[in-house]
């Protein structure tokens, strides 16, 4: 499991891991099951405090992204059920929200933006939306 | 249950007439890495002193495992791993000497996490202190500081004089320590970087005030900066108390408030924004807009 | 503690060499001026030779004194033993012990050659058995004066000045014990000294910033 910390971004070193552990999902270098690093190795392994680590997998775990079995360790969830669908909607439209505001500042129209969100949908195969604005359910990789 | 490992109560120093720590109240927890900030000069070594007994308080006092600084029993002081400022040790004794003293006076030692510590680092034994470079000198300290496997360590500066890597190999170390059961760290540095990494409760000192003293995740949450967008012209007095900084620009207003809570949300969205979004501060942010001089005393607990 | 001590031996390696050879010279002059003895007044013959051997003592020892401490100063050594396992008043115990330990080298031996030469002597040379024991204690306790001095003072200033204070130790007390004699007054007198510059000087040490 390779994780970077980028100390000059602002965003906190939990956010990071998060970010990192569900993008890592997301692109399928880890699978269901997957027995994620422990809190002190990870924590040795970055020269980072164990209770930030903590943070990170304990919100994870929040979300359903990961359990954690007591002695075993944590593990990625089985992503289909865990989630419902208005925790996903939330999680969503809140990420969605951030990279609109940021697009507005840059003073990006909103085209250019859904071009580069296919873009991205497509790297991650998921099915691309047509610019149309007919959404189509997202579904998981495999 | 009070477990504290470090109890600073109502500190106060006076150097020649100069106020240098103007009542100073300060708990470290067990188990806690603690990261005091300061500029140079604001008075983190001499905090340290004071707790390590190396230098009287003016008033007030300072309580180390439960023992006052100014009488630390012996069998206290084994428990205790410092580094002290400058990393000074006794310059001319040769490095075998000084190891060797050590090692007579402390009443646990372990041979073999000193001299993997001494491998790890490359140090030469049979050199004197004073040939040594700043960084091989702290990594002595360190090593000397780390082989009585103590309960708490205070470090000041401990990344002095280290390259990159040895500054990493410092901050494994660190977390290293925090990971075996009870152990405390108060440190000082000035790579806030790396404090951020490995810190859970910061300390900034600033005029000779505790200006922050709490958990680091929640200084990003009371310390905020925010983008501001009105619809016409940016108003000039927005009314919010703890404004560290504010800058405005046409219609849009960048500004940093402490305390952030419900109450200054509702001011602020009486000004009915048009947009209003955060900017993450890192903590070398938070770090100068809390040590600005300025004339409106900040103080965020 | 025996580490603390063995640290201020070697670093202070010089006084105890010199201790060494002093003791060896002065026990080589005084069996010398002792085989060379024809009836004179014996009793002005080993007062002087007392009185001078109490002043080089108290000189050299309060050299010591001075110079244990102000190394410690400048060299900050106690800055880094007292965050070490052990309190500042063993510190400073142990930089006494060493002190006593230089003193002993350089009476003892002579203290000895005495008794024996005594042994050998006793018809024609009258001297009280015990005169030597009150020699070697009165010798003691000014020695002991003179490092009180010198640690006293070694702290602030150069060797200077603690040097002079033993010059002036010697000036003051020895005149007394010309006057009275190796008495116990002089020894108690000297005792209560000791004890008050001892003290003085543990106060500051365990108070001071180092």
């Amino acid at each position: 499991m390779q994780i970077r910390i980028d100390n000059a971004s602002g965003r906190p070193v939990y956010q990071q891991i998060i970010d990192q552990i569900k993008r890592d999902i997301a692109l399928g270098r880890l699978v269901k099951d997957e027995k994620l690093a422990t809190v002190r190795q990870l924590a040795g392994q970055l020269a980072i405090n164990p209770n930030t680590i903590a943070k990170a997998y304990r919100q994870l775990e929040q979300e359903g992204i990961i359990v954690t079995r007591p002695g075993a360790g944590a593990f990625i969830a089985n992503l289909d059920s865990s989630l419902s669908q208005a925790v996903k909607e939330r999680v969503i439209s809140e990420e969605l929200e951030r990279i609109v505001v940021e697009a507005f500042h840059m003073q990006i129209d909103g085209r250019t933006l859904l071009e580069w969100f296919n873009n991205a949908v497509e790297r991650f195969n998921l099915p691309p939306v047509a610019s149309g604005g007919q959404a189509k359910e997202g579904q998981s990789d495999e | 249950m009070n477990d504290s490992v470090i109890q600073v109560e109502n500190l106060v120093k006076y150097y020649d007439g100069r106020c240098v720590l103007d009542g100073i109240d300060l708990a470290v927890p067990r188990g806690c890495i603690y990261g005091l900030l300061g500029r140079n000069g604001a008075g983190k070594t001499t905090i340290i002193r004071i707790l390590l007994g190396l230098e009287p308080a003016t008033r007030g006092r300072t309580l180390l495992l439960d023992a006052d600084s100014a009488s630390l029993p012996a069998k206290t002081r084994s428990r205790i791993g410092c580094v002290a400022e400058g990393h000074n040790l006794i310059q001319n004794y040769k490095v075998g000497r000084l190891i060797t003293l050590c090692k007579d006076l402390s009443l646990q030692w372990s041979d073999d996490s000193f001299n993997h510590l001494i491998q790890t680092f490359r140090l030469p034994t049979d050199r004197r202190v004073r040939d040594l470079s700043m960084g091989m000198r702290a990594q002595l300290n360190l090593s000397l500081a780390m082989a009585i496997d103590p309960e708490l360590l205070i470090l000041d500066d401990p990344t002095l004089g280290l390259d990159t890597v040895a500054r990493r190999q410092f901050l494994e170390l660190a977390i290293e320590v925090i990971q075996k059961q009870g152990r405390t760290i108060l440190f000082c540095s000035h790579i806030l970087s790396d404090v951020e990494r490995i810190a859970d409760r910061i300390g900034i000192l600033a005029a000779g005030k505790l200006v922050v003293d709490c958990p680091l995740e929640q200084l990003k949450d009371r310390v905020k900066k925010m983008r501001v967008i009105f619809p016409e012209a940016a108003p000039a007095n927005l009314y919010l108390t703890e404004i560290v900084n504010q800058q405005t620009q046409g219609r849009e207003m960048v500004i940093t408030v402490a305390n952030w809570n419900k109450q200054k949300q509702t001011i602020l969205e009486t000004f009915m924004p048009s947009s209003c979004t955060e900017i993450p501060m890192s903590l070398e942010d938070i770090f100068i807009e809390c040590t600005r001089p300025s004339t409106e005393p900040l103080q965020v607990a | 503690m025996l580490a603390l001590i063995k640290r201020e031996i070697q670093d202070h390696i010089v006084y105890f060499i010199g201790a060494i050879v002093a003791s060896a010279l002065l026990v080589v002059v005084l069996v010398e001026e002792v085989f060379n003895y024809d009836s004179r007044n014996p009793a002005v013959g080993t007062t002087s030779l007392g009185v001078v051997l109490s002043g080089i003592v108290a000189l050299g020892i309060c050299g010591m004194g001075a110079a244990q401490m102000y190394m410690d100063k400048t060299r900050r050594i106690s800055a880094f033993i007292s965050t070490l396992a052990v309190s500042r008043s063993r510190i400073l115990l142990a930089r006494i012990v060493a002190g006593i330990v230089v003193i002993l080298i350089l009476l003892v031996p002579l203290a000895v050659t005495a008794s024996i030469l005594v042994r050998i002597f006793t018809p024609p040379i009258p001297l009280y058995s015990d005169m030597i024991f009150e020699i070697f204690t009165a010798t003691f306790l000014l020695a002991l004066g003179g490092y009180s001095i010198g640690l006293q003072t070694g702290w602030n200033s150069s060797a200077v000045t603690p040097t002079l204070g033993g010059l002036g130790l010697t000036c003051i007390f020895v005149p007394l014990v010309v006057v009275k004699g190796f008495g116990p007054e002089i020894m108690v007198i000297l005792a209560l000294f000791i004890g008050a510059s001892l003290l003085r000087t543990w106060h500051k040490f365990s108070s001071t910033s180092l």
